[in-house]
């Protein structure tokens, strides 16, 4: 059974003021849980701390499979498996592989990024994710605290953070 | 810093290397292996047309960007105005080669024989004959002097002007922004078929029995890769002189991203046009590349590691594009990998020509200068170079290096990538 997560959350009406926020938050030393934005926000990540994504790395070796895979398999197979003469080409004729190992280059990056993305992000079929509040995938930004365990002076002092920075709304919720 | 300064000691070193490239260029003249002085007039043609095309596809970026409602490139935007200013350097340049058409000075182009036309003489070559209609010496000129001043006179100069004059109105005053779209809508498809036709008779006609339909579009591509990547060397120069505060890590990010893509439009461009033909397997088509791979392997070879295999596996990380050290580097590769591959375009034609001219079938003998660049030749595009940056840095000091007043300029101050 997963640990529920008691979260404070605060929506805001504008981008601007979640940066401004979220800058004051740094500067009180508020431990941030998560933001949500309807998109992504040019220079929030910085500002939280996120490392830069490794996801493109992953996205090299899936490419450089799918680069061996095409050329490789075209190889054997025009090579040892079953050689045809096209056009009176030799048997192993690179250039023609090239499309080929191109397009299968890009097929398996792509695939494999998504996969990827989506197993680190616990996404796919079936799976539920507890959404804070249905306006963040509109027209709202919001920045979450969790709130297990805190006392009331910790959580007062959350709920000032958020009067003080302009939040629209602040509520809690048990996910 | 507002207002750039010419600097006497800038000067003095361009003016050195201007020296240089006109003492190899002499050299090239006497010092030559060839018959008719073709090593001196491929060199000249070859820097030519180079630098001009840099000029030009400065020219198109500007148009396509500010047609495209492109904001991010406005705080540099005075570096492709500068460059475009060379077009009229590079009319005269190709006025020279020009005069060397009417007066058989020179024997790059074989379509330029006497007789070769006239059924009957002994020069008749059936196949130039069916394409004399295009390849004649008044065409070339007409089509050279016209289009190339279309370019400057009818777009490049009033596109400058209006930048300039487009200082003294407000942020808000769209007047001379429209005006300058209406040029920048306009050029775009002038420039696009009209360069086609210039490739094919400054370069493409070298080897006149072949052609090729994907030809413009890669030399254009080429021209584009050359001209991103003298944009990021000049920007990183003047930058550390303390010009351009305003260009930050995120335009040369997205500089370096079009250096990356166009380096791989590039080869995509060369991978079609040698495929199609390699698998067509046709003769008259198959010349081209066959004379290549087999008789200038270093030039076919080398032209595709210097402008795809460097620049993808180099430029393929993000943070490389965000070091001015490497982003530079792979900037001075491209640029050099792309005059090479302008070189690998024109000096087997000539070569080729020229040895069946005197007779001799079967291998080229190796000719310094063609088979592979030598030293005159790089002499040669220090000179070029040292010409097309003293006109940039001429131009740079005509007006203020921010345009303030452009309706982009504040987006292009805040770009975030």
């Amino acid at each position: 059974m997963k640990e529920h997560k008691e979260v404070l959350y605060g929506l805001y009406d504008d981008e601007e003021d979640l940066l401004r926020a979220v800058k004051q938050a740094g500067a009180d030393h508020l431990d941030i849980m998560d933001v949500f934005t309807p998109f992504p926000v040019h220079g929030l990540d910085p500002l939280l701390g996120l490392s830069e994504s490794r996801l493109h790395i992953a996205g090299f070796f899936y490419g450089a499979l799918g680069t061996l895979t095409a050329f490789g398999f075209m190889t054997w197979v025009f090579t040892r498996d079953w050689p045809i003469i096209f056009g009176g080409k030799p048997y192993f004729s690179a250039p023609s592989f090239i499309p080929i190992t191109f397009e299968l280059t890009v097929l398996f990056a792509a695939v494999g990024m998504v996969v990827t993305f989506y197993t680190i992000c616990g996404l796919g079929p079936g799976v539920v994710n507890p959404v804070l509040d249905d306006r963040i995938t509109d027209d709202k930004f919001c920045i979450a605290f969790k709130t297990n365990g805190y006392s009331d002076t910790e959580i007062g002092k959350l709920r000032s953070f958020f009067s003080n920075t302009g939040a629209s709304e602040v509520s809690t919720k048990t996910i | 810093m507002n207002q750039f300064t010419f600097e006497g000691k800038q000067k003095r070193v361009l003016y050195g290397f201007m020296l240089l490239g006109l003492l190899c260029l002499i050299g090239s003249f006497f010092m030559d292996s060839t018959e008719h002085h073709s090593r001196f007039w491929t060199n000249f043609l070859h820097n030519t047309v180079f630098f001009t095309g840099i000029a030009f596809i400065s020219l198109f970026a500007i148009a396509a960007s500010v047609s495209a409602y492109a904001g991010w490139y406005t705080v540099f935007k005075r570096i492709w105005e500068a460059y475009a200013e060379f077009l009229l350097i590079g009319l005269v340049l190709l006025i020279v080669l020009i005069a060397g058409l009417w007066g058989h000075l020179h024997h790059i182009y074989h379509w330029n024989t006497e007789g070769i036309a006239d059924v009957g003489s002994d020069t008749y070559d059936e196949l130039i004959a069916g394409k004399a209609g295009f390849l004649n010496k008044t065409w070339y000129t007409i089509g050279t002097i016209g289009i190339v001043g279309i370019w400057y006179f009818l777009f490049a100069r009033p596109l400058r002007k209006l930048s300039i004059q487009e200082d003294n109105t407000s942020t808000l005053d769209f007047s001379v922004h429209k005006k300058v779209k209406w040029y920048s809508a306009a050029f775009l498809p002038i420039a696009a078929f009209s360069s086609a036709a210039m490739i094919w008779l400054w370069t493409m006609s070298i080897d006149p029995h072949w052609y090729s339909t994907m030809y413009a579009w890669y030399t254009t591509a080429s021209w584009f890769v050359s001209a991103i990547a003298l944009t990021i060397l000049s920007l990183i120069y003047l930058k550390g002189r303390g010009y351009f505060q305003h260009v930050s890590d995120e335009h040369m990010h997205d500089l370096g991203k079009l250096l990356f893509a166009f380096s791989i439009f590039w080869t995509y461009l060369w991978f079609s046009q040698f495929m199609l033909i390699w698998y067509g397997n046709v003769g008259e088509e198959t010349v081209y590349f066959q004379l290549r791979r087999d008789q200038f392997p270093v030039l076919f070879y080398g032209n595709l590691i210097l402008n795809f295999v460097l620049p993808f596996l180099i430029l393929l990380r993000n943070d490389t594009k965000r070091k001015f050290g490497t982003l530079g580097f792979v900037a001075l590769l491209c640029l050099f990998g792309h005059w090479w591959d302008f070189f690998q375009m024109i000096k087997p034609g000539v070569l080729n020509e020229l040895a069946h001219a005197s007779g001799s079938h079967g291998p080229l003998p190796f000719a310094a200068g063609f088979t592979i660049p030598g030293l005159l030749e790089i002499g040669t595009f220090l000179g070029f170079l040292a010409l097309f940056v003293f006109v940039f840095f001429n131009q740079l000091t005509k007006a203020s290096l921010n345009p303030q007043s452009d309706p982009y300029f504040g987006e292009s101050v805040h770009h975030h990538v």
